[in-house]
This record gives C-alpha cells, sequence and structure tokens, in this order.
C-alpha cells in the first residue's frame, strides 16, 4: 500500500508552492515507513514484537526534527509538512505515530517555554531521537479538569520535591525526559524530570484496546526531588503551558487520525473489489459505493481541516479553535471510516486484527489530547464569545 | 579513491500498468532508482567512509531521473552527472558509451561500481560493456570487495560457487544485491543533498552515437497459470504426497 498519495503532493504543491522538497522529504518518510514499520504494525498489535527499535531508526530519519529550528538540530520545516507526516506515520502504524508525536510535545513545550540551557540540553536530543521524552498531565482523578492536578511540587532548598502520580501516560517507563506538571502553592507548573530520577517508578503496561505498540502506564513521584533548573518557565504557569503544548498537539492527532483512516479506506476498496456476491464485485453495489464515497470526502475533509489548522499555526496567528476543529472531525471521522471498513469486510471485518485494530487504534483519540466533548467547548466558546 | 556509481532511474515495476494487450505501458510510467542500484551506491559510500575518496554518480536518464540522482547524493554521493538521454530510446551499448565518456570526462576513477542490472529490464549488459570501453578489469556478480592500496579484492557471488579474485585498480565491479544493506538517507541528508552538484550533460556535449544497434520491437507480458493441485489425508499423507509430487515435478531430486 503506497502511503505518499496524488493528494499529498498536490496539497504540498498548493500549499508550499517551489517547495519540491517538501515532496522528497515526505516521499522519503513513506519509503522508510512502508519497508520498515508497516511490515511490523500487526506485531505490535498484538504484542509479539516491540517498538523501541523501529521507533529509534524512524526518530534517526528525522521525522520529529521537521518542526524544530536548525539551531537546535531541527530541520526548519512547516508545521504542515510535519502533521503531513505523522499522517502518513499514522497509516504506517498509529502506536508507534502516537509515541513520537507524544515524545515531539513534549520537545515543543521545552522550546516554547524552556530557558536557552534547556532547549539546548534537551531540544537536539529529542528531536534527533537520541531521548525519548513523555508528557505527563493526566492525573487518576483529573483529566479534563487539568486544573485539579493532585501531583504536587514543594520547594526544598534550591529545588523540588515531587509527590503524586499521573495516569495513561504514553511512553512511561522509556522515556528518557518527563515534561510533568504538578502543582506548587503559585498554582500548576511544569518541570522537567529525567528518567533516571530515582523518586520515579511506574506502573505495569496497561492493557488497551489500541495503540498497543505504544507503552502507556502510571508515572509515580515519590519525593522525586529535582534541581531550580527544571523548573520549565514561570512557576504557577503551567496550565496555560499545557493548553498551548496541547493546541499545536491537537492537529498532528487530527492528521494521525486522518492516516489511520486511510489506511482503512485502502484496504476497503481492495477488498470490496476482490470480493464477489450474488455474482459481481460488492465494489459494484450502490450500498457499499456510498460507504466508499463517504470514507474518501470524510478524510479529504479531515486533512484539510488539520493543514488549514496546521497554516494558521504557522501564520502567527491563535490557532486554538482550527486545532480543535481538525481533531474533533478528523477523529470521529477516523472512527466512522474504520467502523465502515469493518463493515464491508463483514464477518472477516470483525474477526481480523489488521481490520479491526484501525477501529480500536481511533478509538482512543476522540478520549485523549482533549476529549470531543470539551473541544467543542472550546470552539463554542470562541463563536460565541465574538463582538457582533 | 574516485568512486563512480552507474546507477539507472528505471521504471517502477510496482506502478507499472499493461494496455489491453498485455504490454507494459513504459512511457510515462513512474521511474525510481534501480533496486539493485542502491546497493552499487551503499557500497560505495561505505569504501569512501572507510578509505575515503568522492563518489561520483552517473546516469543516462531523462529529466525525471534527477530524483534518483537525488537521492543517491542524500545517501552519500558527492555529485552527480546526468547525462540527458532516454535509455528506452537507446541501446544497452549506446548507454555503456555515453557513461564512459562522461566518466572519461570527469577524469581518472579508480572504481566504478555498477549493480547486477536494472530492476526493469535487467539485461545486465551495461557494466561489462562498459569496462570494455573504457579498458578497465571487470568483475561481475560481487557478494564482497575490498580495496587495499592499488589493488581490490572481490568475491563473486555465481551460482553455485564463489569465486574469489584480485586484480590492480581501475576496475568495473557489479554487485549484488547480498552485498549489503542500503541506507535510508535521513530527511537532514535528502535536504543537504539539494545543495550537492549535479551537472546535466546533453548526449551531444560527448559526441556518442546513440542511433542504436538493437531495436527492441515488442515487449509483452508473460502469463503462467499455476497448477493449484490440492493435497489431502492426514499432515503425514500430505506431506508424503507433496514430496512425491515435487520429485514428479523435478522439483526435488528424485
Amino acid at each position: 500500500m503506497p502511503l505518499f498519495l496524488e493528494e499529498h503532493r498536490q496539497l504540498l504543491s498548493f500549499n508550499y508552492p517551489g517547495r519540491g522538497d517538501l515532496v522528497e522529504a515526505l516521499e522519503s518518510v513513506a519509503g522508510f515507513l512502508e519497508d520498515k514499520v508497516m511490515p511490523m504494525a500487526t506485531k505490535f498489535d498484538q504484542h509479539a514484537a516491540k517498538i523501541e527499535e523501529t521507533r529509534k531508526e524512524l526518530l534517526r530519519q528525522g521525522v520529529c526534527q521537521m518542526p524544530f529550528p536548525k539551531e537546535l538540530e531541527g530541520l526548519g520545516l512547516p508545521f504542515g509538512a510535519y502533521a503531513l507526516a505523522i499522517e502518513l506515520t499514522g497509516a504506517a502504524d498509529a502506536g508507534i505515530a502516537l509515541s513520537i508525536a507524544i515524545h515531539n510535545t513534549a520537545a515543543e513545550g521545552i522550546l516554547q517555554f524552556g530557558s536557552e540551557g534547556q532547549k539546548r540540553k534537551y531540544v537536539p536530543d529529542i528531536v534527533a531521537g537520541r531521548k525519548v521524552a513523555s508528557f505527563a498531565l493526566t492525573e487518576p482523578t483529573s483529566g479534563s479538569d487539568a486544573k485539579a492536578m493532585g501531583t504536587k511540587a514543594a520547594r526544598d532548598g534550591e529545588g523540588f520535591v515531587l509527590n503524586g502520580s499521573k495516569a495513561f501516560i504514553t511512553n512511561a517507563g522509556e522515556a528518557d525526559v518527563y515534561f510533568v506538571f504538578a502543582a506548587t502553592p503559585k498554582g500548576p507548573s511544569s518541570f522537567i524530570v529525567e528518567g533516571s530520577n530515582p523518586g520515579l517508578s511506574f506502573g505495569e503496561d496497561l492493557p488497551k484496546l489500541g495503540m498497543r505498540g505504544s507503552r502507556t502506564s502510571e508515572v509515580r513521584f515519590s519525593d522525586c526531588r529535582v534541581p531550580a533548573e527544571s523548573l520549565v518557565g514561570e512557576e504557577g504557569m503551567g496550565f496555560e503551558y499545557a493548553k498551548k503544548m496541547l493546541n499545536g498537539s491537537r492537529i498532528v492527532m487530527g492528521s494521525l487520525c486522518v492516516g489511520i483512516a486511510q489506511a482503512a479506506f485502502e484496504k476497503s476498496i481492495e477488498y470490496a473489489r476482490s470480493r464477489k456476491a450474488f455474482g459481481s464485485a460488492i465494489s459494484e453495489f450502490q450500498l457499499i459505493r456510498e460507504k466508499v464515497a463517504d470514507m474518501k470526502t470524510g478524510i479529504t475533509a479531515g486533512r484539510l481541516l488539520c493543514l488549514h489548522a496546521a497554516r494558521v499555526r504557522e501564520s502567527g496567528a491563535d490557532f486554538g479553535s482550527e486545532a480543535a476543529q481538525a481533531k474533533v472531525f478528523s477523529t470521529e471521522m477516523s472512527l466512522r471510516v474504520c467502523d465502515s471498513a469493518i463493515q464491508v469486510f463483514g464477518g472477516y471485518g470483525y474477526t481480523t486484527d489488521d481490520v479491526h485494530r484501525h477501529w480500536r487504534d481511533a478509538r482512543l483519540l476522540t478520549i485523549g489530547e482533549g476529549t470531543s466533548e470539551v473541544l467543542r467547548m472550546l470552539i463554542a466558546r470562541r463563536e460565541l464569545a465574538r463582538s457582533l | 579513491m574516485k568512486i563512480a556509481v552507474c546507477i539507472k532511474h528505471a521504471v517502477d515495476e510496482s506502478e507499472l500498468k499493461m494496455d489491453p494487450g498485455g504490454s507494459p505501458m513504459i512511457t510515462g510510467a513512474a521511474g525510481k532508482m534501480g533496486t539493485f542500484d542502491k546497493n552499487a551506491v551503499e557500497e560505495a559510500v561505505r569504501l569512501k567512509s572507510s578509505g575515503g575518496g568522492d563518489v561520483t554518480i552517473f546516469t543516462v536518464g531523462p529529466a525525471d531521473a534527477r530524483k534518483s540522482m537525488k537521492e543517491g547524493l542524500a545517501m552519500g554521493g558527492d555529485r552527480g552527472v546526468l547525462v540527458t538521454a532516454d535509455p528506452v530510446r537507446i541501446d544497452s551499448l549506446s548507454v555503456a558509451g555515453l557513461l564512459a565518456k562522461a566518466v572519461q570526462r570527469d577524469g581518472s576513477f579508480d572504481l566504478i561500481i555498477c549493480s547486477e542490472g536494472s530492476s526493469d529490464v535487467y539485461t545486465g549488459q551495461v557494466p561489462p560493456m562498459l569496462a570494455e570501453l573504457l579498458g578497465f578489469a571487470y568483475f561481475g556478480y560481487a557478494k564482497k570487495l575490498e580495496v587495499s592500496g592499488s589493488r581490490i579484492r572481490v568475491e563473486r557471488s555465481l551460482e553455485e560457487s564463489v569465486e574469489v579474485v584480485e586484480a590492480p585498480l581501475p576496475a568495473v565491479v557489479s554487485v549484488v544485491s547480498e552485498i549489503n544493506e542500503p541506507r535510508y538517507p535521513t530527511l537532514i541528508q535528502i535536504m543537504q543533498a539539494a545543495k550537492k552538484p549535479l551537472e546535466e550533460v546533453p548526449p551531444s556535449a560527448l559526441g556518442v552515437e546513440t542511433a542504436p544497434k538493437v531495436v527492441v520491437r515488442s515487449m509483452s507480458g508473460q502469463g503462467s497459470n499455476r497448477k493449484k493441485v490440492m493435497l489431502d489425508g492426514t499432515p503425514e499423507e500430505a506431506a508424503a504426497k507433496l514430496v512425491d509430487a515435487l520429485r514428479a515435478e523435478g522439483v526435488i531430486p528424485r
């Protein structure tokens, strides 16, 4: 299944005219994913292989370097091109795409809010894949209501002591660097905690519905001491930072879901053309054709919404609502498309990992990185606050 | 050491379509660097990184071949020379003639690495022709290369044996895919490749006669019918029947 399609080429040339280098970059990413990642996807899903080695190779290819500045070992490429690269990765294997996207969200937080020293110390290693990063915000009893966080950071001489726990953390136990939110008396604050810190411990790898290649578990802090220079930005500003980090991440999660949908769609049309019923291929039947048309239209719409949000982000304007729209639409579209794929495959869809895993993978993303409900709240709030 | 690699911007066989008459639609088909040519580039880049020197990539191809050249440069080539002629319209001898002139024009190369054959038509003719035209030693089907000083030692992968040969440089070598695993260029290398020199040379500048001596009149796909034999019984019985059937077909010795 070729991952880089004519529509990707068109979108790149329409949005970034004269940037043939972006086409070359994405074609090369697609070639790597087709050869090295796609053949592993069902093995990751069935826990028959671990993603570490493949993820390391993928990071070495430079996908995560794309949107970062050159002086920090990035490639200085537009965010929209990065979002398309994550889409291709999501089509190859959603779990590994989730793992590297979250990894990059941590680097993005350090880039946006960290000191010069923190940027130089962490961003190059993370984006070039020498270190794996993780983002720890959600807690066992606070998800969307992130302000209610129970993890505390107390002043201890020159540094801080963290106590509490974080839930459903992607890359937990595998990461070298954790971007952690913990409350000080001034409010939620953000810290960089090294994976080797003896005050850190991790729960079991949670048995998930999908995204099984990525590791998800609890992260516990017990008297976890960090030096003063691990505080990122200003004390008490953590919630504002988290919101900004999540805005960018939401575009990427939307793109990831477009990729999942694309993979399920390609399998559906191939099957529909070969499966015979009542003397003809089922692709000849109008109700199957309706599915094919709706699947394709949804995928294209989702891809465009994500790219639009990325373009608004590149312009420097506020893109919170556009990111939320892209994520709500693309994640829900992806679920519909993957559900239709199971329907097209019939009994084989319900019983074949390589078909139903797409639905199981997509199912996470109407919850993670902002639930559909919270995102609709954000979109509506901005529209209703506009002056008439 | 000055190394040249000759590659082909081959038809991407995975995207090749057939016309209703069963002939492949070569004109307008998407192209990519020949699968085995990546092994040739990889070997050159490895030799460069272990023994120093530089790697120039040559091809005879249409304008679209720039894509394959850039890939070779991203893999570690230092510069590229694209002779702008369509290999579909000329024959292997003309391709070898153009490559020989381009190589000679660029100075004295110690080693020229090609692949065993292109991944589209796979005639395997260009490397030996090139060696003959340049007056270099030729070693086909290399599965291992070692250069020490001004000598080359080659392990040749023949059908049922391995031949080890040595000769003084310069030489032309064609490599087989088992010689190495080609690297995937990283995105940084792809971006940097855009800045590496890539020269385009028209055939007229090389003074080579490209009127083909061999003309391909037609090319058609070959159908194959499978026998679809079903064997039944217990696993032991089915295995015995399978062995008998394979013997009867001459697949395994009687």
